[in-house]
């Protein structure tokens, strides 16, 4: 064997027996999921640790046991009952301590209530969790496309707090426009964590969370067919919501769809229908809820603008891709589940319509024909 | 045992100094300029000798407008931070001079605010270019050579002007172009690849990497045929050319015996020179045509039988907005 | 013989790795040698593999064709042939066909007595394809994690890892990667440019000297790299741009698994400015 032979042979062996040592250990120490056909590359990448840190973490209270249904009804035995009426006293009562753990953050009863007459409404917190009640019945009577039976209890918002973690408020603090003359950002162009440190639009909550614009900005046919259809501004719109839902569920793109055709509901998987209901829900819920209990509220608890917190998904989510890691804890609380044919009553605030387009100059012109492909 | 491959220059030459071949003044007063200098570490990689530089009025234009440019570009990024040079250097990569919003259409000028300094700035890059553009043609003539420079330059600008003017006037609003910026630009190469239905399945898209990772491959191959026959001459290319060494024959029986044929020291240049070229000639239409005469690359796939098939998700994922009652 | 003018002279005994005298001879143009051997047996058993494989799957179509990886179940094992396995050896045909066609280059070198240069530059290609088919799955811990062979199903898998870190422009070795791409193809217009503007001159004109190409470039730019130091350029600027293609991937999944514009945070926050 001549002289370059033996020079790469020894290299080669090394780096064949690093591989396969490698390849012994116990790796990888990433997780990925495949979630679709072999070989396309849709494939979700996890690190089992630092879920199994956010699981732990979960703290979720334990479940008082069952009270008895039987009984006078709450609204007989206690005044001022206006949404959990329906319930036995006793179901009333364990429903009342079960909120204590939920959102009190340690101080019981006397975060909502007067214990001198707990029926009073004196504190805002008593006013808004009767509005939140009604929020919850309402999510898991009408919203099962998105939350199944899982559901939702105010846990799953609050964990524990007054006030959860991940929530938005108008106008999140990208630079504002301070000269008229130069420096127009038109709303993006600064890096937020909220849309993963992106230079893209910064507030897609208003447009898409808020109000009801078209997310959808590819076209259905191969030729043009109705004009110009969405223009790049509106997809950087779009991307930027999918941004914004990634982080807040922890998952990237391949977790609904084929990026072969991203607009093809054939090739996206399941979650992304279970995502459009979610986005509806999100709407529905800022725009009849947060909106209602936004008076209510005392100045600090709203934004810089003066507006009150608003939800997206990541309130729920918190970086997983079932909040919770999907424990169901309605299955514990029947009561919280509300009467599907009662869940319209809640809504102030009935049709979401196009919303707030003149923050937004990208949205101004008629000749994005926006309503016309709205879905 | 080490052998020399002739990446770094070991001894350099220096000789006294030479103006070079006389270029043609055209009449016009400009002179070369500058003293030239030598630096030992460049010389060590290619040629150590830096200037002299001919100016000139289409070079000293063509800086003038770029340098506008760029103020506008810099000065509005800027103001965008709120005049801070902090966030500044920290946002940098994430600031840019956005296109007008679709509400302005194609008017010029825009609100000097909402557009309108995208579209000077624009203006000044542009005549930059131009000028720069026939300054690559001027030099050329100056010397009596061949004006190649001018016409591969020219298929650069073509996807330029497409990217930033032709197809936005096309589909009726400078808000199509891309803005001036690191990272923005890069969020509009992704918005327009996912608007226009992944383009990937553009088949210009699809030719012009092909003749991109094509130009890095000739690159590669030629080059490293060349310094692989540097031991014969085989750098000295125009001599090569009228009079084929042993450099030339070596390096073309390479080719020969690897792959059954072979180019020549002149006909490599052409092949160099078309990929290249071809390129941004080739994207350039890509881009043209999307949105103006394809609406969804992935769609005219499927309609023109080349998307490839996967097995169907079970059970299909129904488009919600299709369901009576679902809702908005 | 299909030989050139010149190659008589040329075609001499010698120069082989392994083999010695056995294989060394010509089919046509093309030059045999032990590895010219190896390189056909692993092209053309990949290819009836590719075509195999093809009869497995809905279409005849070239552009549609695709023979697709094992599902990452499968580990790193080797998976039954109708399910990936396939691809797994089409995969091992392929190196073998690659790394054989190089060192037949080296074979090649040696009888002409020229540099290695070239066999070095397709190693970075090889490398790149090896980064991809081989090292990440390993490190990933699965094969169905290497691109399917197929001409529009490779891209769907491009498609789909790029947006698993869901913007991948962000990720600083593809950009460094892109940039150099555009910056090789740049540098290749401009070299064949001028060598051909000195060589094919105007009519009338002679044909020019290496003094003007010079002349001409520091006329243009104030700098001219000179004809040695150009090639030099070229073959640095195309093999980085191959080099930092295959960190770009490997880093995706094996060492970074969040978004890539989120990489960007630790510039973001660094005290002086957060």
């Amino acid at each position: 064997m001549n002289e370059s032979l033996q020079r790469i042979l020894p290299r080669a062996a090394a780096v064949l027996g690093l591989a396969l040592t490698l390849s012994a250990c116990d790796y990888p120490w990433y997780q990925s999921i495949q979630r679709g056909y072999r070989g396309d590359g849709q494939v979700l990448i996890l690190n089992p640790d630092l879920h199994q840190q956010r699981f732990d973490e979960l703290e979720i209270p334990d479940s008082m046991p069952q009270a008895d249904p039987n009984g006078p009804r709450a609204k007989d035995v206690f005044k001022n009952v206006k949404v959990l009426g329906d319930l036995s006293a006793d179901q009333l009562v364990r429903v009342m301590i079960s909120m204590a753990a939920w959102v009190t953050d340690g101080e019981g009863c006397n975060f909502c209530h007067n214990m001198e007459d707990p029926s009073l409404d004196v504190k805002y917190t008593k006013v808004t969790a009767r509005r939140m009640l009604q929020m919850v019945r309402y999510i898991n009577s009408h919203w099962t496309k998105h939350v199944g039976a899982t559901g939702v209890t105010c846990f799953t918002c609050h964990r524990g707090r007054p006030v959860p973690v991940n929530l938005w408020f108008e106008n999140p603090s990208s630079p504002p426009q301070q000269d008229a003359f130069v420096g127009w950002h038109e709303a993006q162009n600064a890096p937020m964590v909220s849309i993963g440190s992106s230079a893209l639009p910064v507030d897609p909550f208003t447009l898409y969370l808020k109000g009801s614009n078209n997310v959808r900005v590819q076209a259905t046919s191969a030729l043009p067919e109705h004009g110009m259809g969405a223009s790049i501004q509106q997809a950087q719109w779009t991307y930027s919501l999918m941004m914004v839902m990634s982080k807040s569920l922890g998952v990237n793109c391949d977790y609904c769809h084929n990026t072969q055709s991203m607009g093809s509901w054939e090739l996206s998987s399941p979650p992304r229908a279970t995502a459009w209901y979610g986005i509806r829900m999100v709407r529905a819920l800022n725009n009849n809820f947060e909106a209602s209990v936004d008076p209510v509220l005392p100045a600090e608890r709203h934004g810089p603008m003066g507006d009150g917190p608003k939800l997206y998904c990541a309130t729920c989510h918190n970086g997983a891709f079932k909040p919770l890691y999907g424990i169901s804890m309605l299955k514990d609380f029947p009561e919280l589940k509300g009467d599907p044919d009662k869940a319209q009553d809640y809504l102030t605030w009935k049709q979401p319509g196009p919303g707030p387009f003149e923050h937004f100059s990208s949205f101004a012109a008629p000749a994005l024909q926006l309503t016309a492909a709205a879905h | 045992m080490a052998t020399y491959q002739n990446i770094f220059s070991t001894v350099q030459v220096r000789g006294p100094f030479h103006e070079g071949p006389p270029m043609d003044p055209g009449g016009s007063p400009w002179r070369r300029f500058g003293r030239p200098r030598f630096i030992d570490i460049l010389g060590k990689f290619g040629d150590a000798q830096i200037g002299p530089f001919y100016l000139g009025f289409l070079g000293l234009t063509s800086i003038l407008c770029g340098f506008i440019a760029f103020e506008i570009i810099g000065l509005n990024m800027f103001a965008s931070v709120g005049w801070n040079p902090r966030q500044f250097v920290r946002q940098l990569f994430w600031l840019a001079l956005e296109p007008p919003s679709p509400s302005c259409g194609l008017h010029v000028p825009c609100p000097l605010n909402e557009g309108g300094w995208w579209q000077m700035a624009g203006f000044f890059l542009t005549a930059s270019l131009l000028l720069w553009w026939f300054r690559t043609y001027r030099r050329a003539r100056a010397l009596g050579m061949g004006t190649h420079v001018a016409w591969a330059f020219a298929a650069a600008i073509w996807l330029y002007l497409v990217l930033g003017f032709i197809r936005p006037i096309l589909v009726g609003s400078w808000s199509e172009a891309v803005p001036f910026g690191i990272f923005p630009h890069l969020d509009w190469v992704s918005a327009f690849s996912i608007r226009y239905g992944n383009l990937f399945y553009n088949p210009f898209h699809a030719l012009s990497i092909a003749f991109l990772y094509g130009s890095t491959l000739l690159f590669a191959m030629h080059a490293g045929t060349i310094l692989a026959v540097s031991r014969y001459g085989g750098e000295r290319e125009i001599e090569q050319i009228v009079d084929r060494g042993t450099a030339s024959e070596r390096a073309a029986l390479f080719w020969r015996w690897t792959m059954g044929f072979n180019a020549t020291m002149e006909s490599i240049h052409r092949w160099a020179w078309w990929f290249a070229v071809l390129c941004p000639l080739v994207g350039g239409i890509g881009i043209l045509l999307s949105g103006t005469v394809v609406d969804n690359w992935y769609l005219w796939a499927v309609k023109h039988g080349y998307a490839p098939p996967y097995p169907p998700i079970e059970p299909p994922v129904i488009d919600p907005a299709t369901i009576p009652g679902a809702g908005q | 013989m299909a030989m050139l003018s010149f190659e008589r002279k040329y075609r001499v005994r010698g120069g082989t790795l392994i083999g010695g005298d056995l294989f060394d001879f010509w089919v046509g143009p093309f030059y045999v040698g032990f590895f010219g051997v190896t390189a056909v047996f692993c092209a053309v058993l990949g290819t009836l593999l590719i075509l195999y494989g093809a009869s497995l799957g809905p279409t005849w179509n070239p552009w549609r064709i695709s023979i697709a990886p094992p599902d990452l179940s499968y580990g790193l094992r080797f998976a039954p042939l109708a399910e990936g396995g396939l691809w797994q050896v089409i995969t091992i045909c392929a190196i073998g066909a690659f790394v054989s066609w190089a060192l037949r280059e080296v074979e090649i070198a040696r009888k002409l007595g020229i540099g290695y240069h070239v066999p070095f530059a397709f190693s970075f290609a090889i490398l790149a394809y090896v980064t991809l088919e081989v090292i990440r799955p390993m490190l990933l811990g699965a094969w169905g994690h290497a691109f399917p062979y197929g001409i529009f199903s490779h891209l769907d898998w491009v498609s789909n890892v790029g947006y698993q870190y869901l913007h991948f422009h962000y990720n600083p070795a593809h950009m460094l990667a892109v940039s150099l791409f555009f910056t090789t193809t740049f540098a290749l217009a401009l070299h064949g440019s001028l060598i051909l503007s000195a060589s094919n001159p105007p009519k009338g004109e002679v044909i020019k000297t290496p003094e003007h190409e010079n002349a001409y470039f520091r006329d243009f730019i104030g700098y001219s790299i000179g004809p040695l130091g150009i090639h030099r350029l070229g073959l640095f600027l195309a093999l980085a741009a191959v080099f930092f293609a295959a960190v770009c991937i490997v880093i995706s999944g094996p060492v970074w698994t969040r978004g890539w514009p989120e990489f960007w945070n630790w510039w973001l926050d660094m005290p002086i400015w957060r």
